[in-house]
């Protein structure tokens, strides 16, 4: 290169300043970028801003990254000292450049530990990173920290000044949780089938959402129209099942437990000791209305069906029809043994049947191709022998179920819907159907 | 599932030209979408060109597929789409197209048209329209038989290339893209990793 030291020190300089600068000009920046160019021009910055987007010609990406990287990295070993101003425009460049800079967060950590910076500032960078690297790992494992710092009400400024000693507003938090979900929603958007955003969506629904009825329910409906367009994006297909079994887990919990039960009990994950005081004020009306589970499961076989009638030939549909059709299954199930074991129930049987089925709602049971078979009877077997004295399979579902099969093979002319719907008849016969 | 791009063009006896074309850029990233609209229209361009009179294709690159059809009068459209987006409902966007576009121009401006010098309007709303094939396209379901068979598939833009033809070299020589867009392919080209930072 025949840039000097100094140069390239100058730049830096001048890249970091011109960044901060633009934030502080306009606030409403929501992408950043890099620009394709060519040729270093070296008395003009690298930094473009255009209505609200940030870009950074990548010519200057190369000189700028490991530079940047070794100030920071000096910083940390104590060779290097740095006010807090210049660590945040420092690590805010660096997060823009290379989000999976796990150092560069854990500097921001500290300073908002210290109270030097709003952990909002973070969502928001986080925010802009996922714009240009919306699987970045680093980024979404960021989040879930800030997330817990602010759930527990200790670092959001906001929440002093009301002086309600650091305790979190109702309004607050939902707010913070629809934004969230819009960064998820925007993050799967940009790259397909983004594991890291739909994994996070649902972690905040469990540990910042608490698995609220209300969010879960509006999070259905939500996300209705996105997997539609995004017929092959197996996570998005994904979350809804995670959405389905968590308001059929709840459902679950709240007939079987007495209306007097002041707690909801979670689905799958370990419970907390005690929920946020917002939370407690929502759980004594969501009591009063349980999802209607059969109905919400009716219509989302009702939407898989049409997705895979209007677009043949996208597996994901299939392994959500598969789940789907699975839920329902243990559902009924449950119904019936629970109205057959009403007359001798007692604690120690209600919890043996919330821990059979808690466990059969996740187990998937999906693979036939694979070993997973073997497992799948297996446990089938055992569920077999407790249930024996119960009425038996809703033999009308799958009978519809083997009509649909029929009707998609008789008509398609894409070879792989056809496979998709052999393989779907297969797993039906070897799981379900005895 | 989305369509990009939309595009009239004329295949003339020893060039093909772009008489008309529409855009939806809004996924792509905000300072990339000139590029990427200049490549859709030289990959437009160029498929074109290689295929035949009267022909239809459908040719599969990374995650886009472009649709194409040339009528027996030369009048050619491509369709860029992704790959979720289902290809039997760009055929007949095209096909509709193609037909209202030959009503409102006139055939003797087709072969030195350009996207200045003609006057059609209808591609930008057609184009939004079909953004959801359901509300376009209501007969999705019905398994119309669209004649497979005469749909040539290519699996990379390279197999309708001449032999010893380098995709590069196209790119390097056109007059479509720019020069920041000819830098562009050449690092994407280089790093094809999804977790690409310079």
């Amino acid at each position: 290169m025949a840039e000097s030291e100094e140069e390239v020190d100058v730049l830096v300089q001048r890249v970091v300043k011109d960044i901060a600068n633009a934030f502080r000009r306009n606030p409403n920046i929501d992408e950043i970028g890099l620009i394709p160019c060519v040729e270093a021009r070296y008395n003009r910055s690298p930094i473009v801003l255009v209505e609200n987007k940030l870009g950074v010609e990548s010519w200057c990406v190369k000189l700028l990254l490991p530079c940047v990287h070794s100030k920071l990295v000096l910083y940390r070993q104590r060779k290097l000292w740095l006010d807090r101003d210049a660590l945040t425009d420092l690590t805010c460049t660096l997060l823009l450049l290379n989000p999976d800079f796990t150092t560069a967060w854990n500097v921001r950590k500290e300073l908002v530990q210290l109270g030097a910076l709003d952990p909002l500032k973070d969502l928001y960078l986080g925010k802009l990173a996922l714009t240009k690297f919306p699987k970045s790992p680093e980024t979404w494992i960021h989040r879930r920290w800030v997330f817990q710092k602010v759930v527990q009400g200790i670092c959001l400024p906001h929440s002093r000044s009301n002086g309600n000693l650091g305790m979190v507003s109702t309004e607050q938090m939902h707010r913070i949780i629809q934004d969230e979900m819009a960064v998820c929603s925007a993050a799967a958007g940009r790259y397909p089938s983004n594991y890291n955003a739909w994994s996070h969506r649902i972690w905040v629904l469990q540990h910042v959402a608490k698995c609220n009825l209300k969010i879960l329910l509006d999070e259905l409906s939500n996300t209705k129209y996105w997997v539609s367009t995004h017929v092959s994006d197996h996570s998005g297909f994904h979350y809804r099942q995670f959405l389905l079994k968590s308001v059929a887990g709840n459902s679950r919990s709240a007939a079987v437990t007495n209306t007097g039960a002041f707690m909801r009990k979670p689905s799958n994950k370990d419970h907390r000791a005690s929920l946020p005081a917002h939370m407690k004020e929502e759980s004594a009306s969501v009591e009063a209305h349980t999802a209607d589970v059969p109905l919400m499961i009716e219509e989302e076989m009702e939407l898989c069906t049409d997705l895979i009638e209007s677009y043949p030939g996208h597996e994901a549909l299939w392994c959500h029809r598969r789940c789907v059709f699975y839920l329902w299954y243990c559902w009924n199930r449950e119904r019936l043994q629970i109205s057959s074991d009403s007359s001798n129930r007692g604690d120690g049987t209600v919890n043996n049947l919330q821990m059979a089925t808690a466990g059969s709602y996740s187990c998937q049971g999906m693979d036939v191709d694979g070993g997973a078979a073997d497992s799948a009877k297996q446990g089938y077997t055992q569920e077999t022998k407790r249930l024996k004295r119960g009425p038996s399979l809703d033999l009308h579902s799958l009978l519809e179920e083997h009509r649909f099969i029929d009707a998609i093979l008789a008509g398609c002319t894409n070879s792989e819907q056809a496979r998709f719907a052999t393989a779907y008849r297969k797993w039906l016969d070897t799981v379900i159907g005895q | 599932m989305k369509l990009y791009s939309l595009s009239v063009l004329y295949k003339g006896a020893t060039s093909v030209n772009l008489l008309k074309a529409a855009y939806d850029l809004s996924s792509f990233s905000f300072f990339q979408r000139s590029s990427v609209q200049e490549f859709m229209t030289f990959t437009s361009q160029l498929i074109v060109e290689r295929s035949q009179i009267g022909s239809r294709a459908a040719v599969k690159e990374q995650d886009y597929i472009c649709h194409l059809c040339v009528r027996n009068d030369s009048l050619a459209g491509v369709v860029i789409a992704d790959s979720e987006y289902p290809s039997r409902v760009c055929f007949t966007l095209l096909d509709k197209v193609l037909d209202d576009f030959s009503k409102y121009v006139d055939c003797i401006d087709w072969p030195s048209g350009s996207p200045t010098s003609i006057h059609y309007t209808g591609l930008d709303a057609q184009l939004a329209r079909y953004q959801n094939p359901r509300e376009a396209d209501p007969m999705c379901k019905v398994q119309a038989e669209l004649d497979e068979t005469k749909v040539i598939l290519h699996n990379t833009m390279e197999s309708l290339l001449d032999r010893g033809e380098k995709l590069d070299d196209l790119v390097s020589k056109s007059e479509v893209l720019g020069t920041q867009s000819k830098a562009f392919y050449k690092t994407a080209r280089k790093q094809n990793s999804c977790c690409e930072i310079m």
